[in-house]
Order: C-alpha cells, then structure tokens, then sequence
C-alpha cells in the first residue's frame, strides 16, 4: 500500500480547471521530485494535498495509507503525518515561533496520547533544530516569519518539518532563494529526516536540490497531470532542454 | 430603543431635586449641580453619544439598586498614601488645577453628585516602579480614584475587573514621574462609563496598558494633557468583544506645552453583533512645537455582523511637529489560520492564537492569554 496515493485529482479555482486528472504514488521511503513549469499547478497540487480552502475538488482522491484523505480537514491531515513546506509561508507577526512551533508539538502529542513535552525539553529540541539549520535561536523568539529574509523563511519551515516528524512531507520550493550554504544546510536537514518509514514530495524547478536529495522517482507536471516519470536522469535532461520537447 | 430609555432632562431633574449625598462633604459639588443646572446632561444620539445609547446608562443611574461591592478592596505598598475620602485630609490632594473641565465630562458631574467611594493615593517621591497600587473593589457605584505621583516616584495603578456605574481615575504625574496604569475590564451584564483624565507635567510619563472584554454598554473616555516640556505618553488598549457587547473607547491627547510624545496604540477584535468604536483625537495646541504623536487602531471583524468605527481624529495647531496615524478594518487572516491548522493545530485553537497575536501588538500580557483562555 502506498504512503501517498493520489487518484485522477481535478481541481478547479475560480472555476478554472487546474488539475486535470493527476494521479501519483509514493511508498514509504521514496523521495519524488515534482517538475513543472510556471503555473503548471505544483503549487495547487501541494495545497490541495493539505487541504487548503479555496480549491474545489470536483474528481478524484487522495489517501493515505489506503485512507481517503480528500474531504480532511488540514488539521486531520497534519495528525495523519502530512506536512506542507509552503512556497511563500505567511508572517504572523504577534505570535512568536516559539508559541507555534510549541501549539504544534502539543497538538501532535495529544493526537498520539504522549505528554505534551515540557517547556524545557521543548526548548531544547527546539533549539536543537535551529542550530541544525543553521538558524539562529532568535528566531525562535521573533514572530511567525515576522520579517524574516526568503531564506530564513524556508529554513523555517524545515526547522518544523523537523520537529513535527511527519510520515509524507511535501516541499514546495523549499531550495528557491537559498543560497549556496543554505542549500547544502537545508538538503543535509531533509536527508536527516528521511527513513524507510516516510517519504517526501520534493517540488522543485532546478537540478540542483537533486544533486543532494537524490530522488527515487522524477515527475513532470504540465497542463494539470503528470505527463511523464522517470528516474533522475529525467530533471537532468529537463536541465539540459527545458520543457517543450515534452509537448511533442 | 431610545424611546423606551429616560431622557437626560428626566434623569437631570431627578439628581438636582435629590441633591448630594452626604458622603465627603468637603468633596465641592458646586460645580457639578452647576454644570447639570446649566447645560443639563448628554442627550441621547448627541454627538460624542453618536455611536453609545446613553439612555441605556442613564437607566442604570435610576435603578434602585446595583451590583456593589460592600467593602474596599485595594492594596498598596506601605509607602503609598491611601485615603478615602471620607478622610478630610484626602482633600489635600487635590492640586489647584484640575485634570478635566467637568462641561466636556458631564457625566462626571453625575458622578460628583452621587458619589460613594473615593480614594486618594500620594505616590511620594522616591517610590519605585516595582511597587503596585492594586485597586480591586470599591464599595459604591460611583467612584473617583485621585493618584498624584510626585516628582521622580514610580508606581504601577492596577484595576481589576470590577462592576461600577461611574469611575472616575484622575492622576497627577509630576515631575520626571511614572505611572504605569493597567485596566482589566470584564462583566458581560454591566452598564460602566468611566473618564480617566491625567496631567503629565515636564519629563513625566504615563503608560496605560487597558483590556476591555464585553460589557452590555462600556464607555471609556479617556483624556491625557501633556503639560510640560518633554512629557510622554504611551496608550496601549486591546479588547475583545462578542455577543450583543457594546464598548465605545473616546481618547484624546492634548500635546499642550512644546516637545511632548504619544503614542497611541489600539488593536480590537468584534464577533458576533458587537459593537465596538475607537474615537482617538491628538490635540497640539498652539505653541506645543516639537510635538511628536502617532496613533495606530487596527480592527479585526470576525463576524460580519459586528460593527467597527475607528476614527483617528486630528486638530493640529502648530506648525513643527511630528504626527501620524493609521486605521484599519479588516477580517482575520485566513491564510494564518490555515497555516497554524496545517501544524495540527485546531482550528478553534488557530484562531485563538491568531487573537492573542494580534490583541498583543497593543498589548504584550499574559492577561490576554489567561482571559482569553488560550493555552500557552
Ligand atoms: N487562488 C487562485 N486564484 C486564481 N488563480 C489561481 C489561484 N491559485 C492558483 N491559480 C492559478 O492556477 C495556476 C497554477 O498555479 P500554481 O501556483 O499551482 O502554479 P505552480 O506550478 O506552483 O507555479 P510556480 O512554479 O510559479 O510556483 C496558475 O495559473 C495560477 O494563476
Ligand atoms: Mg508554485
């Protein structure tokens, strides 16, 4: 049974058809990256699998675990192992990190009937994470991406990823405007996370993040569906003649 | 409805055939009898009671009988002076200028007339910022606080959520003083107006940090003079209101001598059919240059059916100031509540956080998570 099953998925915004019939399964501890062009619809895609309001679903499914996940709330769907890396993650300014990442814990360990873990050993792991990542431990402190640069704003999101410990993650875009460290630092977290008991759905424009998360599986997104899989010698040659040749 | 509310003229010809009570009686009503007599009280639908039913309260003034308090609860640092009125020697305190004109606070006057609890704190000088002036009941529903702060002490004044009809807090910040003024209001049922109205004198400062829950009917007038060179003013207010809660916040800060600050600082949350307004006026009078003042109210409405009116106001009469201001009204941040769910976090929960984030630009307090029932 695979960790991540999607079924066909049509999906309409503003009664515009987006996703038209995309269909993708990943196995526990597979990476798949997705490809695609500018609007192709990776970005409704990952929000779809999360369950963000504002998409209308009018075909198709996504399980987990053989689980029908399609009508979940985002909060079922997080308890369930599923965890969204935004593209553009929001500022919050007013609520600390620390106060969210906390919330989040908490809400985990409650799912799970654990003990929500106690301020200091929060702390710790917290801490530990950021340090992982390269981020300083103010930032814990600071608003929810509350002025924080692109970059600190992605490592953002994989500090909880961390933390959080889900069974599918899925990035989108996670290594746009990393620089150079940033990348090495943000690609050497995901490879900490990974293990044979998750997966993760890497959505990416460049080669590069795939050079060091290797993925098992290559995917192309254009016109609402998958049009073509491979291994990673597909975003190679992706790399090399960018997306036209795909049409013919 | 108005009309099944009494009239002010009923309820001024009501309070000037019974006359003064006979508690205080240095306490001077003269002016108070004068001020009704002459311009009578606010009419309902006049235009500082545009958007509260005054009618509603005047009603409250002529029950019989009203939720108090029997004793005095207050506490104070053995330093601080605390008289009650009863105490002649509480006359002292008052200083030849008065904080406010009783023609611009009439209700003030009826406040005068009926009045059952006062309290007159001295701050002497030397006293330290650590020290708290607790203020939890007073036995009367219609109240007056006189704080004066001398010249270099430091106090906090706190008010804790307790029913009145009328308070008054005057305060005297004098010279190089702090005073650090917190106000909790709560109690869903009540009828409150209250005018808190304070003089900050050269290098002084007062800081009031105020959390309003909802009331059947809360007025807040507040009024702040900064009368002396370099004076500060820093007002941090937050409130959350539901259900049919009625709160009506009227500010003004006069910047009166030259080189004067404020900063004003209002975040709101209306749900349900609540009705919630923000009226903040900066006043720089002639002369008063180098004044520098901002004013900041942001409103959320998480229900359409609530009602927000936030109005910066401005009357600037000198030419080289700083002043700024801003208002908005908006609904919750949906994409901030998805990403807290997208964590697992419920979304009861999410927008409980997103509140309390919110509410604590204006106001950085444990309060607000504890009275908002938020977990931290
Ligand atoms: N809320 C929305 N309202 C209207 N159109 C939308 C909305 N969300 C997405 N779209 C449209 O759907 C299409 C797919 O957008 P999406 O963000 O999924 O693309 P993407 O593949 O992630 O692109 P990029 O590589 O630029 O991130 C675009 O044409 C976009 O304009
Ligand atoms: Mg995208």
């Amino acid at each position: 049974m695979s960790l991540l099953r999607v079924d066909e998925l049509r999906v309409d915004v503003d009664d515009k058809t987006i996703l038209n019939g995309l269909s993708l399964a990943v196995d526990a501890g597979e990476v798949h990256a997705v490809m695609g062009p500018n609007g192709s619809g990776k970005s409704t895609f990952a929000n779809v699998l999360a369950g963000r309001p504002g998409y209308d679903v009018t075909g198709g499914t996504i399980a987990m675990d053989g689980a029908d996940i399609t009508e979940l709330a985002p909060e079922e769907r997080s308890h369930r192992g599923l965890f969204l890396a935004f593209q553009y993650p929001v500022e919050i300014p007013g609520v600390s990190n620390m106060e969210f990442l906390k919330a989040a814990v908490d809400a985990q360990a409650r799912i799970r009937g654990e003990d929500e873990p106690s301020a200091p050993e929060f702390i710790g792991r917290a801490r530990d994470a950021a340090s992982r990542l390269d981020l300083d431990v103010d930032f814990l402190k600071r608003g929810v991406n509350d002025g924080f640069s692109g970059g600190e704003k992605k490592r953002n999101e994989i500090l909880q990823m961390l933390l959080l410990e889900p069974r599918l993650a899925v990035l989108d875009e996670t290594d746009s405007g990393l620089d150079i460290d940033a990348l090495q630092v943000v690609a050497a977290g995901i490879n900490a996370f990974r293990d044979e008991g998750n997966a993760v759905v890497l959505v990416t424009h460049y080669q590069r993040l795939l050079n060091y998360v290797v993925p098992d599986r290559v995917h192309v997104l254009t016109g609402g569906r998958i049009v073509r899989s491979g291994d990673r010698s597909l975003a190679l040659e992706l790399e090399e003649k960018g997306y036209g040749w795909l049409d013919a | 409805m108005a009309g099944s509310t009494p009239d002010e003229a009923a309820v001024a010809r009501r309070l000037l055939q019974t006359g003064p009570n006979d508690y205080a009686p240095w306490f001077d009503r003269n002016a108070c009898t004068a001020v009704i007599a002459d311009q009578g009280l606010p009419a309902i639908r006049s235009e500082a009671w545009k958007y509260t039913n005054v009618g509603r309260w005047y009603e409250t003034v002529l029950e019989a009988t009203r939720p108090v308090h029997r004793e005095t609860v207050v506490e104070s640092p053995e330093e601080v002076d605390v008289r009650d009125f009863s105490d002649t020697r509480a006359a002292d305190l008052f200083g030849p200028q008065a904080t406010f004109d009783l023609t611009r606070y009439p209700l003030a006057a009826v406040n005068g007339l009926l009045l059952g609890a006062g309290l007159a704190i001295r701050v002497p000088a030397g006293c330290q910022a650590s020290q708290t002036v607790r203020i939890s009941h007073l036995p009367s529903a219609y109240q007056h606080c006189l704080v004066s702060v001398e010249a270099g002490a430091a106090v906090e004044l706190v008010e804790e959520p307790s029913p009145y009809t009328h308070r008054i807090v005057e305060a005297v910040v004098h010279e190089g003083a702090v005073l650090r003024h917190r106000r909790r209001q709560a109690g869903a049922s009540t009828r409150e107006c209250s005018l808190v109205a304070v003089n900050v004198a050269t290098g002084g400062r007062y800081e009031l940090s105020q959390l309003s829950l909802g009331a059947d009917l809360r007025r807040n007038d507040i009024l702040v003079t900064l009368a002396g060179d370099g004076a500060e003013t820093a007002l941090q207010s937050a409130w959350r209101v539901d259900g049919r809660a009625h709160l009506d916040n009227q500010v003004a800060v006069e910047h009166t001598l030259p080189g004067g600050t404020s900063r004003q600082t209002y975040r709101g949350v209306a749900a349900g059919r609540a009705r919630a307004v923000l009226n903040g006026r900066i006043h720089i009078a002639p002369g008063a240059q180098h004044s520098d003042a901002t004013l900041s109210t942001k409103n959320l409405l998480a229900d359409a059916t609530a009602e927000v009116y936030a109005k910066p106001e401005l009357t600037i009469f000198a030419n080289d100031v700083k002043c700024s201001h801003g208002a908005t009204v908006g609904a919750m941040d949906e994409d901030a509540v998805h990403y807290f769910r997208s964590r697992g976090i419920d979304e009861d929960r999410a927008r409980g956080l997103f509140v309390r984030g919110f509410l604590r630009e204006a106001i950085d307090d444990l309060a607000v998570a504890e009275t908002l029932g938020v977990v931290v």
